[in-house]
């Protein structure tokens, strides 16, 4: 065959491979701490996440930021490892604590070998249980966050995330808020504050130990039991969980549409955020927003993409997202395109929202999104991190153990009416917020005039 | 800990294109990484930015693929994809399902073999405002963004082909033409400039087979034209200094270096050095400049290997509201100075040696990062088999080693150093905030 001729052929696929998520067992200890482990074999690393169901959105308004604080503030020193004792402890285990607050829930994680596993827990137990959050430790963290803060407000991307929350969002919802906090909240942070998270974070009840990677000749639960002591002995009240965490408050602060734009002297783009509340993580019909959203602004040739990258070159990426946590958190189609093209960009990126949600969804739309989201679902847990972060997931937000198991079936059986029905009710096009991080002096006028919203102007010294 | 050997062959087709498969069946994916040896470096003065656009217009389409459509069967077979340029090379990547393998080797064929078949005007106007509009977003448009075109500046002198900035400049951007791209293909985009590694779920003889049905009969390129000449003296001879004014809430020094070239054991010993300086909390500037002293919001330090000349060995430190940013760079470069005269702990060198094992070991369990990296050690260093070395390398590292480099690289007279001061509008801002707080 000569070249032409090969390449004229396109290929046809093998036969795929069987794929399964990688089941994992639970156990109950005494105390009510659960341990999901997950057997990945093969891997030289095994990852361990203990994660708690309760996060920044549980804090009070008044200690904005404490969570995340005290996460940054734990590996500053614990009862048996004082100040960088903790820290070069984890280095020579080749590891690094890794402590997140997140909206919903609070993880302290490492990666270690199997060898390692024992020595790791035990930090982790202390990092988690007996940190001992010195002031001046705690002052210098709290400076770090304000000094962030100001950062912050030089960076275009976080800028606009920032204004995009507070303006769709009511102020009594916590998503309105920063995850770290704002000044006037941090400012008021001190050792005492970050105690009393740190009390709330530590009922076992509340907790589960994921580890995953290659366990053969490991009792894993038993480990835990000897390394995490009270934590995992304790008398709870047995295997029962305390009540279902309630859903923070999620308040839509748009009911038209509105445009803000704030201010940045100087800038050569306009970064963009356009949308509303979106969807809690539990929503029913979960598999088909994640198709319709693939279609609209998820995949690289998504509808977003083709138009506002490929067809009109007006900037190097734009996308589209649920953020689903365990309220409802935002949908935003995001984009940066240069300065002089932002009236036209948000017109077309309106427009595709508008047909999304109006218009037919062919069946090649429908095959490609489908395909994708089942075909790279193996491609996303190679490696044991992967599949450990997976389960802690399902293990936060509530969700039924054969949640990952059962995902590509229930992609697969999204159809045409499926995806619609998800457009038509859960995108607002006539009740979101367009925000705008750029140059007033070039953008405001062409932004007011093209009534797109009801227009706010920010000055760069409000913020 | 013994890291995992990993077991690959390594052979060239007829036409020049190197071949490398590593077989390994544990997940059912399987990484397809192109390597072609051109990057920035291979661009001549008034075209710079051209291996980059390059790298876009490879996603435009060929004779068999329509614009975009790579994207499109990539994604539509459950595989993920991209590109990277950088100074010395360009690569292209997949990574699929293992049953979908053909088609990523169809498609990395038929761009090689066939791309100017459907380059055009549009296309390559379309793909110039994209990646004007990501030099906006990636630098033009960030608080400190240009940093590094200017240490690469200062670092390399004008003639240098490491002088400008891989992204390039927007009036060359403006000035590629039709021609100018097609050259550039027919000069470097040949098998003979490329290496092509396999790794993961795979058969080894049908992908040897399925290699050389696509890409056996693309014709080689003559003769690929080197690049200027490389070579530097390995110090600067003399510091540079740079002082920036800019929309920044926070001033912040930047420190740049000559170091040890790409595959240079003195290297592995900097990277050593450098993480003991600034990796992590435990690190010795982390633990003065932030822990300590409170004179710097965050510190970093980190080496980026080059073959031709010198790599560069760059950092960091942000100056907290209030403090005295000539305190801050006089601690920063007296923990370097000490670093080269003074050999590092026990506990300092097990701990940097714990971590690296670990990094290395969590980044080859991956298919694509083992292609990714087989693909580089043949094309920057003609020896793979460094993928199963560079570990023993590191910790075969001593504290003499470390503090011999460090005494070369850490030299006054080997440093640029850009200071970002913000705009006189900021540092009110930053003072009002400090006084509040």
């Amino acid at each position: 065959m000569t070249l032409e001729e090969v390449l004229a052929a396109r290929p046809t696929p093998g036969r795929p491979r069987g794929y399964t998520f990688p089941s994992f067992e639970r156990s109950i200890l005494p105390s009510g701490l659960q341990v999901l482990t997950v057997h990945v074999p093969g891997r030289p690393l095994i990852s361990a996440n203990v994660v708690v169901r309760r996060g920044a959105a549980d804090e009070p308004a008044e200690l904005a930021g404490a969570t995340a604080l005290a996460a940054r503030a734990m590996t500053e020193g614990t009862a048996r490892y004082p100040g960088v004792e903790v820290v070069e402890a984890a280095e020579r285990l080749g590891t690094t604590i890794n402590v997140q607050a997140g909206w919903d829930s609070f993880t302290a994680g490492v990666e270690v070998t199997a060898a390692r596993l024992g020595p790791a827990l035990e930090l982790l137990d202390e990092v988690l249980r007996r940190p001992t959050f010195p002031a001046d430790d705690v002052a210098r963290l709290r400076e770090e966050r304000l000094n962030d803060l100001m950062q912050l407000r030089a960076e275009p991307r976080r800028r606009v995330d920032w204004a995009f929350v507070e303006t769709i969002y009511t102020r009594q919802s916590p998503y309105a808020r920063l995850l770290g906090g704002k000044e006037a909240t941090v400012r008021g942070l001190g050792r005492e504050e970050l105690a009393g998270v740190h009390t709330a974070l530590l009922d076992p009840r509340r907790a589960a130990v994921v580890v995953g990677g290659d366990l053969t000749g490991l009792d894993v639960p038993q480990l835990i039991l000897d390394q995490l002591g009270e934590y995992a002995a304790g008398s709870g009240s047995g295997s029962a969980s305390p009540a279902e965490v309630s859903a923070p408050e999620a308040t839509a602060a748009v009911d038209r549409r509105v445009v803000r734009l704030v201010d940045r002297p100087g800038s050569v783009q306009s970064e963009i955020r356009i949308g509303h509340v979106g969807l809690p993580r539990r929503v029913p019909d979960f598999h088909a927003v994640q198709v319709m959203n693939s279609i609209l602004g998820g995949l690289f040739n998504s509808r977003l993409q083709l138009n506002l990258r490929e067809t009109k070159g007006y900037t190097y990426g734009v996308g589209s997202s649920f953020d689903m946590r365990r309220g409802a958190g935002p949908f935003s189609v995001r984009t940066a395109v240069q300065t002089a093209v932002t009236v036209p960009a948000i017109t077309e990126a309106l427009g595709e929202l508008e047909r999304m949600r109006d218009g037919q969804v062919t069946p090649a739309e429908l095959a490609s999104a489908r395909d994708y989201l089942v075909g790279v679902f193996p491609l996303r847990f190679e490696v044991p991190s992967a599949v450990v972060g997976a389960v802690g997931g399902l293990f936060a937000f509530g969700l039924p153990d054969d949640e990952l198991a059962r995902y590509r079936g229930c992609v697969e059986a999204v159809d045409v009416a499926a995806v619609r029905k998800a457009a038509r009710d859960h995108l607002h096009t006539d009740r979101l917020a367009i925000v705008v991080v750029g140059d007033a002096a070039a953008v405001a006028g062409d932004l007011e005039a093209a009534g797109l919203g009801e227009f706010e102007l920010v000055a760069e010294e409000d913020v | 800990m013994p890291a995992p050997t990993v077991r690959f062959t390594d052979e060239r087709l007829a036409n020049g294109l190197r071949l490398i498969v590593a077989p390994d069946p544990l997940a059912p994916i399987v990484a397809v990484d192109v390597w072609y040896a051109v990057g920035s470096k291979n661009e001549v003065p008034g075209k710079t930015g051209f291996a980059h656009l390059f790298e876009h217009v490879m996603f435009q389409g060929s004779a068999h693929v329509g614009k975009t459509e790579h994207m499109a069967l990539v994604q539509a077979a459950g595989g993920s994809l991209n590109g990277t340029t950088w100074l010395d090379r360009t690569n292209y990547f997949e990574t699929v399902p293992s049953h979908q393998l053909e088609l990523a080797l169809w498609l990395e064929a038929d761009r090689m073999a066939t791309l100017l078949d459907a380059l055009n005007q549009e296309n390559l106007d379309n793909q110039r405002d994209v990646v004007k509009n990501e030099k906006r977003s990636s630098y033009d448009n960030r608080p400190y963004g240009l940093w590094f075109h200017k240490l690469q500046a200062h670092l390399f002198p004008p003639e240098h082909p490491y002088h400008h900035p891989t992204i390039g400049s927007m009036e060359d951007l403006d000035a590629a033409s039709l021609e100018d791209v097609s050259a550039f293909f027919r000069t470097y985009y040949a098998p003979n400039n490329a290496v092509l590694t396999i790794a993961g779920d795979v058969d080894p003889a049908a992908a040897r087979a399925a290699v050389e049905r696509y890409f056996g009969q693309i014709p080689a390129a003559p003769e690929i034209p080197r690049p200027a000449s490389l070579s530097v003296p390995a110090s600067l001879g003399g510091e540079r200094r740079e002082v920036v004014e800019d929309r920044v809430p926070l001033s912040r020094h930047y420190f740049g270096f000559r170091a040890p070239v790409f595959g240079d054991p003195r290297l592995d010993a900097l990277e050593m050095g450098v993480q003991i300086l600034a990796g992590g909390k435990g690190s010795r500037l982390h633990k003065r400049l932030v822990r300590q002293e409170k004179l710097a919001q965050d510190v970093a330090l980190f080496a980026l290997g080059f073959v031709g000349g010198a790599s560069i060995c760059a950092g960091q430190a942000t100056v907290r509201p209030g403090m005295d940013g000539e305190a801050v760079e006089r601690v920063f470069e007296e923990e370097l100075a000490k670093l080269g005269r003074e050999p590092v702990t026990d506990d300092e060198l097990e701990r940097a040696r714990a971590l690296i094992e670990t990094m290395e070991l969590e980044a080859l369990q991956r298919v694509d990062e083992r292609a990714d990296r087989l693909s580089m050690y043949a094309t920057l260093l003609d020896d793979p088999d460094m993928i199963n070395c560079q570990l023993a390398r590191y910790l075969a590292v001593t504290p003499e080693a470390i503090r011999e480099v460090a005494a070369d690289v850490f030299r006054p007279d080997n440093r640029v150093v850009i200071t970002y001061l913000p705009v006189p509008g900021m540092t009110d801002e930053a003072e009002d905030e400090e006084g509040a707080a």
